[in-house]
């Protein structure tokens, strides 16, 4: 019989002892596990909910909201005092302006005004009339066209500074985003609806657009739109070296908020700034809860599990002070004793994971949603932060309520990883738990053999 | 020949220092049975357990096989006790979750002897000392203290040592079988070729055997 056969045969030597040490071991090896699925669930969700928002800030002009509002269009110089900002890795400069058929450009919206746009065409209307209010209120209703939006940009890859999720050309090319040629890109649907090829022009601006490609988003507003390169449309629409949106991109999810503050600190009042950092921070705050208390019982089942099986060691080596004494009185090394008493923890710590993780399985998802509710109940998110852009107000609103719902629908997932994980834990509990106990066993003198006789 | 020269051992007791074996000087020639008597306190297990490498002497000389064992280091002392030296104590000590067979196994497991060598070797002692084969996959509650100490004779000479040392073999035994294990090891003595040396308060022991040294106060009387 082997060093190994009489570990595991000592470690059920007292069976009703090694029962309870075995029961108690394995609730503490099933609490690490559990805390420590929780807490790999947890982070996992709040990395998908931070690559969610992104790692980009939009900066406005102040006081501009899309068309509407009033205020100074950004510069070329604020471009280059957001691109030495730390953290900043590319800045998009946007510009955007609108034409209308008749008066700016031949093309025909492919767009239908309907209820909404004819109610938005006819307020306009009126507000810009209101000086003459006797005509104003006998005006009839107006049909209204719809004006064809124009987006330019420095970066024609980066689809948020399009405003859209997808970019796909469906004919023809892109065009070099430094040129100040006239030249467009097309959306399928002011295409199809002005019967546009590649090659064809239209007219606006008083000047003659060459189509040089023609687009595809998956959505109408944006597929009834053009995009044309920034410097032709600075020059077409008289505003040289102004932009009216920045798209910011950081290192790294983690700096955006960093990034937005030290922006609103170089542009001052001249811009509005808008990140999702704290839409984040409310909608991770629950998550961040559970991270914590998960931590802290990873860390007390690990202790709890390691002084169990250090006392219990320690309890057995001054049991058997005489028996280690006898062992070493008739020829077995310090190393061999050790080595049997460390079998003997070991077995009784893989024994109690095995154990554990069974009841891991078992009660891994039910304490998790009680964590869950604990937190998601004291943690109430807040809504969208003012001052944003449409788009992105309604991105935050969207990741805040997502993100709420879906952390109650949080779910353990128990992999062969986590099955290791245990079984390593239990290891390293073994260890630790023996480390006292074979100081002890290597202080025990053969000696001690004669005096207890 | 076991050699034993200027020997001293010394204890702290508290702020006092007790020399619990004093100046001593002894031989042992090779393959007798001999006994050290003494009343309690004498030195007698102090004696027994730097001769077998249980402890280390404060100075003086033990020469087993013309090497000095009180200069050894811990890992030669290992050795020393599991190749020269075999133990019988007065309550056996058998491991025990271990079975009879499996107790007399033990030293030869740790001398790196293979399985079946020890199983048969073992199985033959264990005949040798007179214990029936029924007997050998018992555990020692199963077993009588007479069936005990046999097996703790027999685990003694498991590793074939040149001295087996014995403290108060028969102390936890009736007096009938108390000879028969004294018979059994001097009958061991010859025929093993084995020195062995008895610490005992029976007189009645000390008088079997070949040699007596007698104890007191850390010194020897005669």
């Amino acid at each position: 019989m082997g060093v190994f056969h009489r570990g595991v045969r000592n470690a059920f030597r007292n069976t009703v002892r090694s029962a309870s040490v075995i029961f108690i071991l394995a609730l503490s090896i099933c609490m690490a596990l559990i805390m420590f699925m929780s807490l790999k669930t947890v982070q996992t969700k709040i990395d998908s909910v931070k690559s969610s928002i992104g790692n980009i800030v939009t900066v406005s002009p102040a006081g501009i909201r899309g068309f509407e509002g009033g205020g100074q269009l950004l510069t070329s110089e604020n471009v280059k005092t957001v691109s030495e900002i730390n953290n900043v890795t590319k800045v998009v400069s946007v510009l955007n302006d609108r034409v209308n058929n008749g008066t700016d450009t031949n093309l025909q919206s492919a767009i239908e005004a309907g209820n909404f746009g004819n109610r938005q065409g006819n307020r306009q209307f009126r507000t810009n009339d209101s000086s003459n209010t006797a005509i104003n209120n006998s005006i009839t209703q107006r049909t209204f066209t719809p004006p064809i939006q124009i987006v330019a940009t420095s970066d024609l890859s980066n689809t948020a500074s399009l405003n859209v999720a997808q970019f796909e050309i469906t004919s023809g090319t892109l065009f070099d985003v430094n040129t100040s040629d006239n030249v467009a890109l097309v959306g399928k649907d002011l295409a199809t609806k002005n019967s546009l090829n590649v090659d064809s022009t239209f007219q606006a601006y008083s000047k003659d657009i060459k189509v040089v490609g023609i687009y595809d988003t998956g959505n109408a507003f944006t597929n009834s739109s053009l995009v044309v390169p920034l410097v032709t449309l600075q020059n077409l629409s008289d505003q040289s070296g102004l932009i009216s949106e920045m798209v910011v991109q950081t290192s790294s999810i983690d700096s955006v908020g960093s990034v937005a503050n030290d922006i609103k600190t170089a542009l001052g009042n001249s811009a509005d700034v808008v990140s999702q950092q704290d839409n984040s921070n409310s909608a991770i705050a629950p998550l961040q809860n559970i991270k914590t208390i998960s931590l802290y019982g990873l860390i007390g089942s690990l202790v709890a599990g390691s002084i169990i099986i250090l006392l219990t060691i320690v309890m057995i080596v001054r049991e058997r002070r005489q028996e280690i004494g006898v062992l070493k009185a008739i020829g077995a090394s310090n190393a061999l004793v050790i080595t049997q008493f460390s079998v003997e923890s070991l077995v009784l710590t893989l024994t109690s994971s095995v154990l554990g993780i069974l009841l891991g399985i078992v009660l891994s998802n039910p304490i998790l949603n009680v964590l869950v509710n604990n937190s998601t109940s004291s943690t109430t998110p807040s809504g969208p932060g003012g001052g944003g852009g449409r788009e992105f107000a309604r991105l935050g609103a969207g990741i805040i309520n997502g993100s709420t719902n879906s952390i109650r629908n949080l779910h353990n997932v128990i992999g062969i990883d986590i099955i290791l994980y245990g079984l390593l834990a239990a290891i390293a509990i073994a260890l630790i738990g023996s480390a006292i106990p074979s100081y002890m066993i290597a202080k025990v003198r053969p000696a001690e053999v004669l005096r207890s006789e | 020949m076991l050699s034993v020269k200027n020997l001293c051992k010394e204890f702290k007791s508290g702020e006092h220092k007790v020399l619990a074996v004093n100046n001593l000087n002894m031989e042992v020639p090779d393959g007798i049975f001999a006994s050290i008597i003494g009343r309690s306190g004498s030195g007698k297990s102090t004696l027994l357990s730097m001769l077998g490498a249980l402890d280390k002497p404060t100075s003086g000389e033990i020469i087993v096989d013309n090497t000095d064992i009180a200069k050894m280091g811990d890992r030669k002392l290992i050795k020393y006790r599991r190749d020269k030296i075999g133990f019988v104590f007065q309550s056996y000590n058998l491991v025990p979750n271990l079975t009879a067979i499996e107790n007399v196994m033990l030293p030869m497991e740790f001398a790196g002897m293979n399985k079946n060598a020890q199983e048969s070797r073992a199985s033959k002692l264990l005949k040798s000392v007179g214990l029936t084969e029924d007997k050998y996959l018992r555990r020692p509650k199963r077993l009588s203290g007479g069936e005990q100490q046999r097996v703790a004779i027999a685990r003694a000479l498991a590793n074939k040592p040149k001295l087996i040392l014995a403290d108060e073999p028969t102390g936890n035994l009736d007096s009938s079988t108390g000879s028969i294990i004294i018979k059994l090891l001097k009958n061991l003595a010859k025929s093993e070729g084995t020195t062995i040396i008895a610490v005992t308060h029976d007189i009645g022991i000390a008088n079997q055997a070949e040699k007596t040294f007698t104890l007191k106060d850390g010194k020897l009387t005669n």
